[in-house]
């Protein structure tokens, strides 16, 4: 089965050879906006190597790979140096090892997950809610502004920053989930 | 972090070309600063009308199939593809000396040098390679 996931660019590398794939990646990624996600497609079977260290080289987020007939299919994110930093302003958050207890504990939560659609494919908490932060300002009427919302993205700054957008908007009862995703040990959901 | 690649090329096959020039690109592609050092036989895989058709090693023709099945870029595709992400290209003087090459007889955008124009970029590379 084919999935189609919601990326800014696709790079076509099928039938090129080493190091062909890693070349045009950095070109690609180069030509992308920080934020945005870039899906490979490559048959280079060393690129399923390759790709994850280049991104960890360049500092830029390896979101995962799904094989499919013979074709890699690479999803990367181009990262921010900033976002790394802790750089957290909204005052109210919640920790990972609260959302764990409370989930454990048979407690509905509404996690609000702001990452791209390819991250959130490659793995998010169960029953979380998908509004990419790039389109809030679009979709933030889909949400109940009496609820409760944890909101959660890869390292708590894009959460962070919804947070507050989404404060201004009305919303009360909100929740910085920190430190994100990268940190979750907890069931993950996948599409893939 | 400085990230530096130094890389001397001393043989002039087809193979060795392959080895320079895929680490070269790959690293090149990776944040890191590259310069090859081409001396000796290395000159070949810069040289404008030697690079283009260098040989395979004796016995080991039937792998041309090999590499068309796999679709390898040419060398020369691959040593543009190096210039254009700033992979800098030193022929050694004194083997061009000796072989009565000159400048124009390489390929354009590369530097000529002795051993401490090397030397001077290798000093502080993370990591050195012959080849």
């Amino acid at each position: 089965m084919t999935t189609t996931l919601k990326v800014d660019r696709i790079l076509e590398c099928e039938g090129l050879a080493c190091p062909l794939p890693v070349v045009k990646t950095k070109k690609a990624i180069e030509e992308l906006n920080t934020g945005e996600v870039l899906e490979i497609k490559a048959t280079d079977k060393g690129s399923v190597a390759d790709l994850q260290s280049w991104a960890k080289r360049t500092g830029h987020q390896y979101i995962g790979f799904k094989e499919e007939t013979g074709i890699f299919r690479h999803f990367i994110r181009k990262a921010d140096p900033t976002e790394t930093k802790e750089d957290v302003k909204f005052q109210y958050t919640a920790s990972l090892d609260e959302i764990n207890n409370k989930l454990a504990s048979g407690e509905k939560l509404n996690i609000l997950d702001v990452r791209e659609p390819a991250e959130y494919a490659f793995g998010r908490i169960p029953g979380a809610i998908s509004i990419p932060a790039g389109e809030l300002e679009a979709r933030y009427n889909e949400l109940d502004r009496d609820k409760e919302f944890h909101v959660i993205c890869r390292t708590g700054s894009r959460s962070d920053m919804v947070c507050r957008t989404l404060a201004d908007k009305g919303f009360s009862r909100l929740k910085n989930v920190i430190p994100g995703m990268t940190e979750w040990a907890g069931d993950v959901e996948k599409d893939v | 972090m400085s990230n530096k690649l130094a890389i001397i090329a001393s043989n002039g096959g087809l193979f060795d070309a392959y080895k320079v020039f895929n680490i070269a690109t790959a690293a090149a592609a990776t944040d890191t600063e590259v310069a090859i050092f081409f001396t000796f036989e290395g000159l070949n895989l810069i040289h404008k009308e030697a690079y283009g058709q260098l040989s395979m090693p004796v016995g080991k023709e039937r792998l041309e199939q090999g590499f068309k099945a796999a679709n390898v870029p040419s060398i020369p595709e691959l040593v543009s593809m190096a210039q254009e992400m700033g992979v800098k290209i030193i022929a050694c003087q004194m083997t061009m000396d000796v072989m009565n090459l000159k400048k124009e007889d390489f390929i354009d955008g590369i530097e000529v040098g002795g051993a401490v124009t090397f030397l001077d970029f290798a000093q502080d590379a993370n990591v050195t390679l012959t080849f």
